[in-house]
């Protein structure tokens, strides 16, 4: 039988989907009748899917700008 | 509820208790068959092997096929009730409705994806899996087992979707409209010659009881059959269903070898024609009349109500979305009972499951065909807005090879195109790894002059871009150890009890609705920078990067286990942090 603790050191692999056949189904047997596991696993997907989808750390395309000119004039320093 | 009536049967009817028990109610679908309470005890043993038994494929993998075909379908019953089952058995609304949307676009793992994948093409009738993609199930990670229980989901998914549509039963819950968008697979190489299988392979079982039975019953032992040996549980149910259905009942058994053949030959099933065509035979029908039948029925020489009967089954097998209650009424005007329909909806749809399933398994004729079939050209019903095949990454052409080259060729300009390309990402990696835009920024120019120097090394074994966040790793970890020694990523401090979750609210149904783009995107920038450096690093290359776990070791010299052990750690740190702003009762009371 599975516990709360395993299906925690097993969460990441599930969302990727990286678990053998046997252990996932362990742990949707799990997951069928633990709520707190529910919960944990669908607000993690959620986590998941709002960062990939934050935009998050992403600057306006001109701010680099500044940034390839100062490489290319050491670029250009160095050939010369 | 249903085109039929509903017949009292007693509330301890075994399959009944047995559907509670599982189900939590018993669905409208085996309410509309109670005149035949003997089909619906074969047909829970089915259900049982197929469904409750659990082997290869997990209860939500089952669903998930389930729902994926009845949307294919249009099937509004089928979609109703697999889409409370997924939430009661624990998948979020959001990514069933994901999977609905595009299963290819829902983050499911790859062997799940590939399952669905799968299971679509199989369901389309007149599409036969090939060898290739059985292959391409192995691949991706289903073993043979796996796939054997795809295939039987999947018919019984087919077989539910013309039994709910030939009853016409109501859904057992509010309808849910369907928005479904499976994947066009016109696009890809599909055999057009008869595919020779069997594909799985089988176990030897010995002189099984199966056998014996069939042997007395049919005569011989069909392929069919052989081909599923790895299940004997399911193969003794199927002889259940069948047997039920041909031995008992109204309709004669040449009526309803009529329906197998003819809906077999609706489903351009090469192998079911062959069989039934050989059993009519025996069962005194002349070649040539039963090639007619296949052919045409009604130019056979039929009397005019067994034409009616198996137009019905014709139009309930190939034009499900025109099937209605005239088609019933119909019948009952030619003089067949509401048993008689009832046996002649049944026995099309198991038909259907049997065609599907040697669709599935490939399973070679028992006698040589006297009429092959090949592919029905493609549906295009549901195919409105074909969708692009991700190229595998290895396939593809770096987009970034040419400007490479250039620089390469002394073209120094070629190198200001490829950091303008590729500076968000590289600064994105970098502010994850610092946790300060001014440090990060200094690091981007210092990883392009890096990057310059040694593009002579760059070999192309992966992509210059992964490569590259490679190198914006190195360089914003030296940053940190020369500026931040303390915020160390190397120790990696044992640590004995796994993480307990501390916020256990369940979350809104759709998070992001209640925040602005501008307010969400704050939030997960404050969470990932309170992250300790060494889970902020791997969070930002797996999760937003979108490396996978071995260009994440490699570029950051790490093994593969710490990478998931940190992974992990990381994004629960972050859930943790973001659960007091998503979960339930927080926004849902507040309008």
């Amino acid at each position: 039988v599975i516990s709360c603790a395993d299906f925690m050191t097993e969460i990441g692999n599930y969302l990727d989907g990286d678990v053998a056949a046997e252990v996932r189904v362990r742990l949707e047997a799990h997951l069928s009748h633990c709520e707190t596991c529910q919960v944990v696993l669908d607000s993690a997907r959620k986590t998941l899917q709002i960062v990939t989808d934050s935009g998050s750390f992403d600057l306006p395309q001109e701010t680099f700008q500044p940034i390839a000119d100062r490489v290319m004039a050491r670029l250009r320093e160095a050939k010369t | 509820m249903s085109y039929l009536r509903e017949a009292e049967v007693s509330s301890s009817f075994p399959p009944f208790e047995a559907f509670r028990e599982h189900f939590g109610f018993v669905p409208k679908i085996y309410l509309a068959q109670t005149l035949l309470p003997r089909l619906i005890e074969a047909e829970a043993a089915l259900v049982e092997a197929v469904l409750f038994q659990q082997r290869a494929l997990s209860p939500i993998q089952k669903e998930c096929i389930l729902l994926v075909v009845a949307a294919a379908h249009d099937n509004v019953y089928g979609v109703t009730r697999h889409y409370q089952r997924l939430r009661l058995i624990g998948m979020a609304e959001q990514q069933i409705d994901r999977i609905l949307a595009g299963h290819r676009q829902a983050r499911l793992p790859t062997a799940d994806a590939g399952l669905l994948d799968f299971a679509l093409k199989l369901a389309r009738h007149g599409a036969p899996i090939s060898q290739a993609d059985v292959a391409t199930a192995r691949a991706q990670g289903l073993s043979d087992e796996s796939i054997l229980e795809a295939i039987l989901v999947t018919a019984w998914a087919n077989f539910l979707c013309s039994l709910s549509t030939g009853l016409g039963v109501a859904p057992d819950f509010e309808p849910r409209e369907i928005r479904h968008q499976p994947p066009d697979f016109s696009a890809e190489s599909e055999s057009t010659e008869a595919s020779i299988g069997p594909y799985l392979t089988t176990v030897e079982n010995g002189p099984g009881g199966y056998a014996a039975v069939l042997q007395e019953q049919f005569g011989f032992v069909p392929n069919l059959f052989r081909a599923q040996t790895r299940r004997l549980d399911v193969v003794g149910a199927e002889i259940g269903v069948l047997e039920t259905l041909l031995f008992t009942g109204d309709l004669t058994r040449v009526q309803k070898e009529r329906i197998l053949l003819v809906v077999s030959a609706a489903n351009r099933n090469t192998y079911g024609v062959a069989v039934h065509s050989q059993i009519l035979t025996t069962l005194g029908t002349p070649p040539d009349e039963t090639d007619q039948i296949a052919l045409d029925h009604q130019r056979a020489r039929l009397p005019e109500e067994d034409k009616a009967l198996l137009e019905m089954v014709r139009r309930l097998a190939t034009e499900p979305h025109a099937f209605g209650r005239s088609d019933i009424e119909r019948l009952q005007e030619c003089g067949f009972s509401q048993r008689h329909v009832l046996e002649a909806v049944v026995m099309a749809s198991f038909t259907i499951f049997l065609n599907t399933v040697q669709f599935g398994l490939g399973a070679k004729p028992d006698f040589t065909p006297r009429r092959m079939f090949g592919p029905a050209p493609p549906k295009k019903a549901h195919l409105s807005s074909p969708e692009p095949r991700p190229t595998p990454r290895e396939f593809a052409v770096d987009p970034d090879a040419e400007a490479i080259a250039k620089v390469r060729g002394g073209d120094l300009d070629a190198f200001e195109v490829l950091i303008l390309r590729h500076s968000k990402r590289v600064y994105r990696t970098l502010v994850g790894i610092l946790g300060n835009a001014d440090e990060a920024r200094d690091a981007v120019q210092e990883t392009f002059l890096k990057a310059f120097q040694h593009l002579g090394s760059f070999e192309g074994r992966a992509r210059f871009s992964t490569w590259l966040v490679s190198i914006a790793s190195n360089t914003g970890l030296q940053f940190l150890r020369e500026r931040r020694p303390l915020d160390s990523l190397d120790d990696d401090e044992f640590e004995p009890d796994g993480f307990r979750p501390r916020q256990i609210r369940a979350w809104t149904e759709d998070p992001e609705q209640f925040y602005s783009r501008t307010e969400t995107r704050s939030l997960v920038e404050g969470a990932v920078l309170k992250l300790p450096a060494k889970y902020r690093v791997v969070v930002m290359l797996r999760d937003m990067e979108q490396l996978s776990a071995e260009e994440t070791a490699a570029a950051l010299g790490l093994g593969i286990p710490a990478i998931k052990s940190r992974l992990l750690r990381g994004r629960l740190m972050l859930r943790e942090a973001l659960a007091p702003h998503f979960a339930r009762s927080a926004k849902e009371v507040a309008p």
